[in-house]
């Protein structure tokens, strides 16, 4: 059996154990970015809820993962201590992300899954690590677990059943 | 069965749910009534035994960290607080509604529960962002009791969740709830009006229950609430916290800002606020060690 790590909201995980499963439930708006650095085996998953962190200073401290411009930097700093690549972590990196729902008929204030999604991007970007393939938008909560050995994405939602990414 | 006689079976179904208690009806009377006290809530509390257990155990349980037994119904709900002694008497009371599982939704057992406490904290918070005065403790009480109708319908929409997210794909129907009608004749937010005026529930619960996905429809009086709930719904819809098969798939109607004034940071400090009350609260209801099947 394989063990589960969950994450919550806000919150980050990164694995090099192959027997290890990182997994996030019923995504909504926020976004899960998925870094799978190929070279050293070593994946992490963040469980973003929110565009910027300016709202909160206090959060970042305990939470920085809860935002997209804390939590990237966050992560990828345990990243680089776990994975302890030999080059720069975005060679040989490959990033998906999942989730960004809204309601029906949203407006520019309700768009948070919309604007979550393009936050993650503009800071993802010029790290070089914009995502290769993306599973977002639509009015569906997403459920994310990956398989550190294999790399292997899975998501799933409540009437959709499971599928890959 | 023909979609009439769905509906005959669903409205039957309503009237054979088993009323609340007098106790209970009360405390929701309460909590919607600008001017009391908790004298007044420990006064109702203390002479229905069955709640009484409930609020001890609660306040006694691991999750309260108390170092010393708490004895007294007095000194509990002072320690609980009005919206948690509300919280916990809903929970017992319809019980058999909130916490099974919802096979008409695809749902979990609890998630119901979870969705409307969700709902119900969002609502406290927007309250307190309405252009003119809501009660925070009656917002509170709405987002509870919303979806109430869900916990009856379930029974009569099994097998239908696929079918729905297909249609709905397919741009048949403009939110779930429309596709609810489509196959009862009527949809959760109905029939929990319908239940709510069976068990006697106050005005304006019944308004807030039936309008939640069409605020535009009610009394122009009880807008500003109602509108709170819609958006407390779908505030916790976004944190992940919906019920099953029909998460997100409702409306927004823009219209709130007549009534609600929110700009995109206050609604992300409306966000963070409600995770961080959730998880306070939550840890009451389910105790920490229990994985929660959503997230946050
Ligand atoms: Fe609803
Ligand atoms: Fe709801």
């Amino acid at each position: 059996m394989a063990k589960t790590k969950i994450v919550g909201v806000g919150e980050f995980a990164v694995s090099k154990d192959p027997e290890e499963v990182i997994k996030t439930f019923a995504l909504g708006s926020c976004v899960a970015v998925i870094f799978l650095h190929k070279p050293t085996r070593t994946v992490g998953l963040i469980h973003v809820a929110l565009p910027e962190s300016s709202i909160s200073p206090e959060i970042v401290r305990d939470r920085p993962g809860y935002f997209a411009d804390t939590g990237i930097h966050a992560i990828l700093q345990k990243m680089a201590a776990i994975a302890m690549p030999p080059g720069s972590l975005a060679q040989g990196m490959v990033v998906k992300i999942a989730g960004g729902a809204n309601v029906m008929d949203t407006n520019n204030t309700f768009n948070i899954g919309k604007r979550n999604v393009l936050a993650l991007k503009k800071i993802l970007w010029p790290l070089g690590m914009g995502p290769v393939t993306e599973d977002v938008g639509g009015n569906i909560s997403r459920t994310v677990s990956v398989s550190v050995g294999t790399g292997k994405i899975v998501l799933s939602s409540p009437t959709k059943g499971e599928w890959e990414i | 069965m023909n979609r009439q006689e769905k509906e005959i079976a669903v409205r039957q179904a309503i009237k054979n749910v088993p009323l609340i208690s007098s106790a209970v009806a009360r405390l929701l009377e309460l909590s919607g009534e600008s001017e009391h006290g908790i004298a007044e809530i420990v006064n109702i509390v203390k002479y229905d035994a069955v709640l009484t257990a409930q609020i001890l155990k609660v306040v006694n349980s691991a999750a309260f960290a108390r170092k010393a037994e708490v004895y007294s119904i007095d000194h509990a709900v002072s320690l609980l607080g009005e919206d948690m002694v509300v919280g916990i008497a809903m929970s017992e009371a319809a019980g058999l509604l909130f916490d099974k599982k919802l096979e008409g939704y695809a749902a979990e057992a609890g998630s119901l529960w979870r969705h409307d406490l969700k709902t119900a904290i969002a609502a406290k918070i927007i309250a307190g962002h309405a252009r003119t005065e809501v009660n925070g403790d009656l917002a509170f009480t709405c987002g509870l009791l919303h979806d109430l109708g869900k916990g009856v319908v379930s029974d009569f929409l099994k097998k239908t969740p696929q079918k729905i997210q297909q249609a709905m794909e397919q741009k048949k129907f403009p939110d779930y709830a429309a596709a609810e009608r489509a196959i009862l004749g009527l949809d959760h937010a109905e029939a929990g009006y319908e239940l709510s005026l069976n068990w006697n529930l106050p005005a304006p619960l019944p308004q807030a229950i039936r309008f939640h996905h069409q605020p535009a429809l009610a009394d122009e009086a009880l807008k500003p609430l109602v509108y709170t709930i819609h958006l407390a719904d779908i505030v916790a819809m976004m944190s992940g916290v919906g019920t099953g098969s029909d998460a997100l798939q409702y409306l927004l109607d823009t219209a709130y800002e007549s009534y609600i004034a929110l700009s995109s940071d206050e609604l992300a400090a409306v966000m963070l606020g409600v995770e961080q009350e959730y998880s306070k609260v939550a840890g009451v209801f389910w105790g920490k060690e229990e994985e929660a099947p959503e997230c946050a």
